[in-house]
């Protein structure tokens, strides 16, 4: 079999139909994962005896693999008479896996907030939330900006899993292509490619960002 | 099939977890290394050559370079067996990763140490090899435990090229039953039993440090 590149521009156009979804699953489960690691975070947060709980099921959720995880919620959840769309179990299964990472960059970015804020605050007569909302979470947002923007690009690089589970991102309109050209190579170099070239992409867009608010990029 | 006997299927696979995982970290500890103290010595048109192979590694989705070079090379005329591609793209993937965080811990050193060796008559190398390296792996190992658990669970993607590592067991045992919530309980559980030890010593070593930062897969 050689490798056939006219073929393989031919027929990028029907793999870049995966595009539009790959994005809005990124961000989805970006959004989710945060959401839920902050969740994680506060609770871990909360009472000595739920610590050890929550600390567990972070270290279990970093301790399996997404695809595992994936399959998991894909084939569990319908025995039990839940039918989900592909893709809400998706974003909410890269969300869950996600969100085990970005509790510890919460943690980090809230214990890197110094100790008097949040007592002078509370001397003021501040309620708990308003402490975290108005004094804890504005100062810990630009301490968690770098490392969140690295797990953002980790987020849109784990889209492709979605595929197995059989949401229709880049990769399965690979797969489509494939399936109906018998022909693997070239749909499978081309959707590299885009992978490669959308991570670059987003790799610079975060890099600029950490630059606008001025924090040093960690490695991602 | 009892739960127990569903676990001892699905372990059966572990060969196949553990093989790629071994031949996975035999890459990726020497490219992070090299790749790294290249991208920390070196400078001009050379940097920038090793840059662009670490990014290469670093920036790709480990499933689509998987199933791209997978698919691939046989089209250019390399022909290499599901272990050989999958070890290769998984532990350069991860090398990837680590090569950052060699550069990160030569760069955090203080410049005084290999000052000091340079000023006792030690060569560059050998300022590098038992000077800088060393201390340099101390600052480094929270990140490398994790990176190994990455790549652990990243074999799981082997499934996906049909080979019968302990996700794979798991799909075909799946298909023989018609309930999926023992088995795939028993394929999270398979992997928690390998990796939650090491997510624990990870975690230690990574406050005992003080410092390290995993790269999210």
């Amino acid at each position: 079999m050689n490798f056939d590149f006219g073929f393989a521009l031919k027929i990028l156009p029907r793999i870049l139909e995966g595009l539009g979804n790959t994005l809005v699953v990124s961000v989805l489960s970006f959004v989710c994962a945060a959401m839920l690691g902050f969740l994680w975070e506060m609770l871990r947060r909360s009472h000595p005896f739920v610590r050890p709980i929550v600390q567990f099921v972070i270290d279990a959720i970093r301790s399996t693999p997404v695809l595992a995880q994936l399959y998991f919620a894909f084939y569990v959840l319908p025995y039990y008479g839940i039918t989900l769309p592909s893709m809400f179990v998706g974003v909410f299964g890269l969300g869950f896996y996600y969100s085990g990472y970005m509790s510890e960059v919460f943690k980090a970015g809230i214990d890197a907030v110094p100790r008097g804020q949040g007592e002078a605050a509370e001397s003021l007569g501040l309620s708990w939330l308003d402490t975290l909302v108005f004094v804890i979470a504005p100062q810990m947002l630009r301490n968690v900006a770098a490392p969140l923007g690295a797990y953002s690009v980790s987020v849109l690089k784990a889209t492709p899993y979605l595929a197995v589970i059989a949401v229709p991102e880049l990769l399965s309109s690979a797969f489509d292509v494939a399936s109906d050209t018998y022909r693997y190579a070239e749909p499978m170099f081309v959707v590299g490619i885009l992978f490669l070239g959308l991570a670059s992409v987003a790799v610079a867009l975060v890099g600029r960002l950490e630059r606008r608010l001025g924090v040093v990029a960690p490695p991602h | 099939m009892s739960f127990l006997h569903i676990l001892s299927e699905i372990s059966s696979g572990f060969g196949i977890t553990a093989i790629v995982t071994l031949l996975g970290l035999l890459y990726a500890i020497p490219f992070a290394l090299v790749a790294g103290v290249l991208q920390h010595f070196s400078t001009g048109i050379s940097r920038w050559i090793v840059t662009a192979i670490i990014e290469f590694w670093r920036s790709s989705s480990a499933i689509v370079l998987l199933y791209a070079f997978y698919y691939s090379l046989p089209a250019f005329g390399i022909y290499l067996s599901g272990i050989a591609v999958a070890s290769l793209v998984l532990g350069l993937n991860i090398g990837g990763y680590g090569s950052q965080s060699v550069r990160a811990a030569l760069q955090a050193l203080d410049k005084g140490q290999c000052e000091a060796g340079l000023a006792l008559g030690l060569s560059r190398s050998a300022v590098l090899g038992l000077i800088e390296l060393p201390q340099a792996i101390t600052v480094m190992m929270p990140t490398f435990i994790n990176l190994a658990i990455q790549l652990i669970k990243g074999t799981s993607l082997v499934s996906l090229l049909t080979l019968t590592d302990m996700t794979f067991r798991a799909k075909e045992i799946s298909q023989l039953s018609y309930n999926p919530v023992p088995i795939y309980s028993a394929l999270l559980l398979a992997y928690l039993i390998v990796c939650y030890p090491v997510t624990v010593l990870g975690r230690r070593l990574e406050k005992s440090l003080g410092k390290g930062r995993a790269g999210g897969s």
